[in-house]
């Protein structure tokens, strides 16, 4: 479980944080949400893939790592074997979090997650100076939240032009992996590339002027690499 | 013979919105050479509000009109009913209840489950809740999808409790805004026939003279002013058949009940309990419940319905209004008589029992938009064909609903007097003879206007303790083996229900945050 500790220069000036243990928070997830900033990035190894939050029903954009809960196809002999450590794992173990619990009112804090094995007191970086200055570490961990806080704004920006102009389609697929086993992927959402394919050069244009053109196509591209995760799954089975 | 270019929808309740509506947005009068839609509404008349239960077929409905799912459940006050619980129809003890839920019984058509439900009756609980797993979602108070859902997809079957005075608003802002139709509220003073040699289109109506925007003129007339039936009762004299001698039901008195708290469970399903003379409904909304006790004024006096139901609301009872509606069962021998049909409570009214008031609203708007005449040469076969599927509507409905009474155990004067044979159709005698021996089965219900389904038949029958005597069929349960594999997988679906499903008043109220999506 996630322990959220506002963090302050008194309590917290020994703390060190271990941040190659940050990839361990994505050892069991096969769905980790993406920022429309990263998406190339993503792109280049994994699936972007579009699902529904469960507590809101609202749609979430993600990097496929698996086919299943649980399965993390990239996370091979106790290390993160992708070439890309998504940002919402890189973040670790460092979240925003408002003061007023109820609305976002109230003033953001920066917390870091107390049951994360990133935690240390010996190795690692530490996060303030002597002085109670924080460290470069430090102001590179807040520089990736903030990354992340400016990306939920662009992705919901993108997910309401999808909606809005009817272009999201459920994603109907039936994997047959080399030793016969079957998967239905359910829940999973992708662009719909005929109704993209014809929209007015106006809407092509507005999406453009957006800066979501570039998005909704490496959203597309990247359902190319669903190939190389399920050879990541045949190779898995076969030892 | 002038082709059908506008017709004139006579009355603004849901009857006439939805009816407006639905031919407007079937015949694109959004659009130049699409027809024109009138619909006249006076402001003095209040509508009545019947029914505040929905069928399932309410979302193909709202979809057809290019509604919003989540605009009309924010909108219209409205939650998901999943069928209806009946309590104390059969015995009238604490304990005795069935569900008539909107999911049909598990591997039905695959297997005659209520065969094999019969012969291990007494060990095992009751039909609807061994075939069918929407029994128990509902006792737990479960919605029938998630937020995931998309819009109007189910995971189990659900139709809606809807306030029906918002629900007009709604559907007049959207079919005002959207599909094209023209509103004129006044009052209609007079109605004019053609004056004509042609014996074909003689008499039809001409137009209506309102109070203030002179005469409206059209080829075909829609009759949505209630129980006044302005212009196919009053007008055309078309004579009303009353069934008041099958169903005994004359009056209702209905109030509106206030939740104890904002937290408090909304049952998904109406909860429908048999009293002394009657039966009371209960209908929950997401900020009130609507109750009302039905009952025959032959068998209670208003004191007496008002002592039953002032004990089933409880303290609240004393300071709520109670309103007194008239019910007067029955419908016009013809509903569509040269170039006027009546739809709504202008075309008949049975007791709320099984919410058959707006579905037929939907069905006939449906049927009228579906095979509208394109002129007036073909109208008189449309009505004809309209005429016979609506009236065996009208007769299904009337058997389907005395079925819930005369197989009840309860000894009051109400109850003893609904099983006397004379009051039974003659129609539904024959069912029973035929159900003696086996379950109902699609076989007996043949029109593709159906309105009742037979696995709607099986739950009631088996509900009120019905036995069908397999004795002369037991080769019935050969496939002994298949059926079990089917209750065993109603159980493991309602495992799954419990485990993925939100309460019914938590989903209403994410609704109202995040709202569903389209896909």
């Amino acid at each position: 479980m996630t322990q959220l500790v506002v963090i302050d220069n008194k309590n917290h000036l020994k703390l060190k944080i271990d941040s190659n243990k940050a990839e361990q928070h994505g050892a069991n997830l096969h769905l980790i949400p993406a920022v429309m900033s990263e998406f190339i990035n993503i792109a280049v190894q994994y699936p972007l893939v579009i699902t529904k939050n469960a507590d809101t029903g609202q749609f979430v954009i993600a990097a496929m790592l698996g086919f299943e809960a649980g399965e993390n196809l990239f996370w091979r002999e106790e290390q993160w074997q992708g070439l890309y450590l998504p940002l919402q794992i890189r973040r670790q173990p460092f979240f925003v979090s408002n003061t007023d619990k109820n609305s976002d009112k109230g003033d953001y804090v920066i917390c870091f997650d107390s049951n994360s094995p990133t935690i240390s007191h010996d190795d690692g970086q530490g996060l303030f100076d002597d002085n109670g200055e924080e460290s470069e570490y430090f102001q590179q961990a807040k520089s990736c939240l903030a990354q992340l806080l400016r990306g939920e704004v662009d992705n919901k920006r993108l997910l309401t032009h999808l909606e809005e102009m009817d272009l999201l389609q459920v994603m109907k697929m039936e994997i047959t992996f080399a030793n016969q086993q079957t998967t239905k992927l359910n829940g999973l959402y992708t662009i719909d590339q005929d109704k993209l394919a014809n929209l007015s050069a106006d809407r092509i244009a507005n999406l453009h002027s957006e800066g979501l053109l570039q998005a909704i196509y490496t959203l597309i591209t990247s359902l190319g690499q669903m190939h190389h995760l399920i050879d990541l799954k045949n190779k898995k089975c076969d030892c | 013979m002038s082709k059908l270019t506008k017709t004139v929808v006579v009355g603004g309740g849901i009857a006439g919105w939805l009816t407006a509506g639905c031919l407007a947005a079937k015949h694109h009068s959004h659009k130049a050479h699409g027809l024109k839609v009138v619909l006249i509404e006076s402001a003095n008349i209040p509508s009545v509000g019947v029914g505040e239960g929905t069928w399932p077929t309410m979302r193909n409905t709202l979809k057809a009109l290019g509604i919003s799912e989540t605009d009309f459940i924010k909108e219209c006050d409205a939650s998901f009913k999943q069928g209806a619980k009946f309590a104390k129809w059969c015995t009238g003890k604490e304990d005795d209840f069935y569900y008539h839920p909107l999911v049909l019984p598990q591997g039905f058509g695959k297997t005659d489950l209520a065969a094999h439900w019969l012969a291990k009756q007494g060990q095992v609980s009751s039909f609807s809740n061994e075939v069918c797993y929407q029994e128990a979602i509902c006792e737990q108070g479960l919605a029938p999808k998630t937020i995931r859902t998309p819009e109007f997809s189910d995971v189990a079957n659900y139709a809606y409790h809807l306030d029906s005075a918002k629900f007009a608003i709604f559907l007049q802002k959207h079919c005002q805004e959207k599909l094209g139709i023209t509103h004129i509220i006044d009052d209609v003073v007079a109605i004019n026939s053609v004056d004509t040699e042609h014996d074909s289109d003689k008499g039809d109506i001409s137009s209506v003279t309102t109070q203030n925007h002179g005469d409206i003129s059209g080829e075909l007339f829609v009759d949505c002013t209630g129980f006044s039936s302005l212009l196919l009762g009053k007008h055309f004299g078309i004579p009303f058949k009353s069934c008041s001698d099958t169903l005994f039901i004359d009056t209702a008195l209905a109030l509106q009940v206030p939740y104890d708290s904002d937290d408090s469970a909304i049952a998904s399903h109406t909860i429908s309990t048999g009293q002394e003379a009657g039966w009371i409904w209960d209908i929950g909304l997401q900020h009130r419940r609507g109750v009302g006790y039905v009952y025959s004024s032959q068998h209670s006096t208003e004191e007496e319905a008002k002592a039953v139901l002032a004990d089933y609301v409880g303290d609240k009872f004393s300071s709520l209004a109670v309103r007194k509606i008239p019910i007067v069962s029955g419908h016009r021998e013809k509903l569509w008589h040269k170039n006027c049909v009546a739809i709504g409570l202008s075309a008949g009214f049975l007791e709320p029992l099984e919410a058959s008031a707006l579905v037929m609203v939907e069905l006939a708007a449906q049927m009228v938009s579906e095979q509208l005449p394109q002129s007036r040469e073909v109208m008189d076969v449309v009505a004809k064909r309209f005429n016979e599927t609506a009236l065996y509507r009208w007769q299904k409905i009337i058997d389907f609903l005395k079925l819930h009474y005369i197989l009840s155990e309860r000894t009051e004067p109400f109850w003893a007097d609904n099983r006397d044979a004379e009051t039974i159709p003659q129609s539904l005698k024959e069912l029973m003879k035929l159900w003696q021996y086996r379950a109902p089965a699609d076989h007996d219900f043949t029109s593709n206007n159906e309105v009742f389904p037979a696995a709607s038949y099986q739950y009631i029958l088996y509900g009120m303790g019905f036995k069908s005597d397999y004795c002369h069929t037991p080769y019935i349960f050969d496939d002994k083996e298949f059926a079990e594999s089917q209750f065993v997988q109603n159980k493991k679906l309602i495992d799954k229900a419990f485990s993925t499903l939100p309460t019914n008043r938590e989903l209403l109220n994410k609704i109202k945050e995040f709202g569903f999506s389209r896909i």
